[in-house]
């Protein structure tokens, strides 16, 4: 990398301090990246001069550099940013002069129409919305929550889920979209949030539904059980003489609503009996008279 | 960013009456607020151009004036040279 600051600048190193300064005048005049905006090599290459010139126009440098002190490559010189960096980005920009293509947009020609339809479109125009896609569980989207999504860009946005979202429902992050040109603000990120479906938990409208079990004790005898919502356990009672099919309403357990409040969770109850067969079940059922006239296809029971 | 006159000249490098010669030139145009005068990054690296042409080549103030006049024309013609681009690449809307 230490190129000899003499070559990069073309002189002999015997050469005068005006010899010097006037070879890098001459080169940076060449190859200043602001005079060659469209030059992506020009940066590099200027770079390359600016620091011979820095090492070599400085008396002090120069003898340190000649005395072996100090090498080429600690002339490098710091990243910056040039004019030509910023010039093109943005098109409310006042330096911009239009001058030097105006008379071709004078005419009614094709060309013409062309270069005022794509002025006019990029002037100030607002940034795209950008569409993004995430999905969360189903208790957050009754709880609501700050979630950090992961940009495809290695970028990171947070969504502020609101509680009660339901299912395919769109999120609007305002100017968090692609930025916009001249006064145009930046577009919005559009997020399509999908509510991933729970194996407890079903939504309908802003009510939602669990299938509960429950032992023939509790049915028959009633008692007290804990269920599940998603804010957590509750203590729920279950009355006497419940049945496979009997719906307890929690209020408020729900999904939150739009306007305040909060839908209801529906306590769907079956009845399980025990998975291995029970010899005292057995005789109590054998001597239950009443248990064999009923017959809940008749009507009664469903 | 957007810095104040006193943070440009910070970032910049330029002496005050340096500043006041530029804007009397309109080779700087800040935004002009009820605060004052907003600089931005554009602002700093186009005044590090001016330095470089000024200190750098040796170039006069007429000389400045006349490439800062070339150099904002060419980057006029630059701008509308992309939107074609953009146009006939169909990525504009």
């Amino acid at each position: 990398m230490a190129t000899n600051p003499y070559d990069v600048l073309g002189v002999s190193s015997s050469a005068s301090a005006a010899d010097i300064q006037k070879a890098y005048r001459k080169l940076a005049k060449k190859l200043h990246p602001d005079l060659n905006p469209g030059d992506k090599k020009a940066e590099e290459k200027f770079k390359e001069v600016a620091g011979a010139y820095d090492l070599l126009g400085d008396a002090e440098k120069r003898k340190r550099f000649d005395n072996g002190e100090i090498d080429g490559s600690g002339a490098e010189q710091p990243q910056h940013h040039y004019y030509r960096d910023f010039a093109g980005a943005d098109d409310g920009h006042p330096y911009s002069s239009g001058a030097g293509f105006a008379d071709f947009m004078d005419g009614e020609d094709p060309f013409a129409e062309l270069l005022k339809r794509s002025q006019r479109a990029r002037a100030n125009r607002r940034g795209a919305d950008l569409h993004y896609r995430f999905a969360i569980d189903f208790v957050d989207s009754i709880t609501g929550g700050n979630k950090r999504i992961s940009l495809p860009d290695g970028g990171t946005l947070d969504v502020k889920i609101p509680p009660g979202l339901v299912d395919g429902q769109v999120l609007r992050l305002k100017g968090k979209g692609a930025p916009g040109t001249g006064k145009g603000g930046p577009g919005d990120a559009l997020i399509d949030v999908e509510v991933l479906p729970d194996r407890r938990f079903t939504r309908d409208g802003d009510n939602i539904s669990l299938e509960f079990p429950i032992s023939l004790c509790e049915a028959v005898l009633g008692g007290r059980v804990r269920v599940p919502t998603p804010t957590g356990e509750v203590t729920m009672s279950v009355p006497k003489g419940s049945n496979t099919g009997t719906t307890l309403r929690l209020r408020g357990k729900g999904a939150p609503r739009h306007g305040g409040g909060s839908g209801d969770e529906l306590v769907k109850l079956k009845i399980v009996l025990p998975n291995s067969p029970d010899p005292e079940l057995e005789a109590f059922v054998s001597g239950w008279g009443k248990g064999k006239e009923f017959n809940p296809r008749e009507g009664g029971a469903s | 960013m957007i810095m104040n006159r006193q943070e440009f000249l910070i970032a910049s490098g330029v002496r005050v009456q340096t500043l006041e010669s530029w804007l009397e030139q309109e080779w700087l145009i800040p935004e002009r607020t009820v605060a004052g005068m907003t600089f931005t990054e554009g602002d700093v690296a186009r005044a590090r151009f001016i330095q470089d042409l000024a200190a750098g080549m040796g170039v006069n103030d007429e000389g400045i004036d006349v490439v800062l006049h070339l150099v904002d024309q060419l980057h006029g013609m630059r701008r509308v040279l992309a939107r074609l681009h953009d146009e006939v690449s169909g990525d504009a809307t």
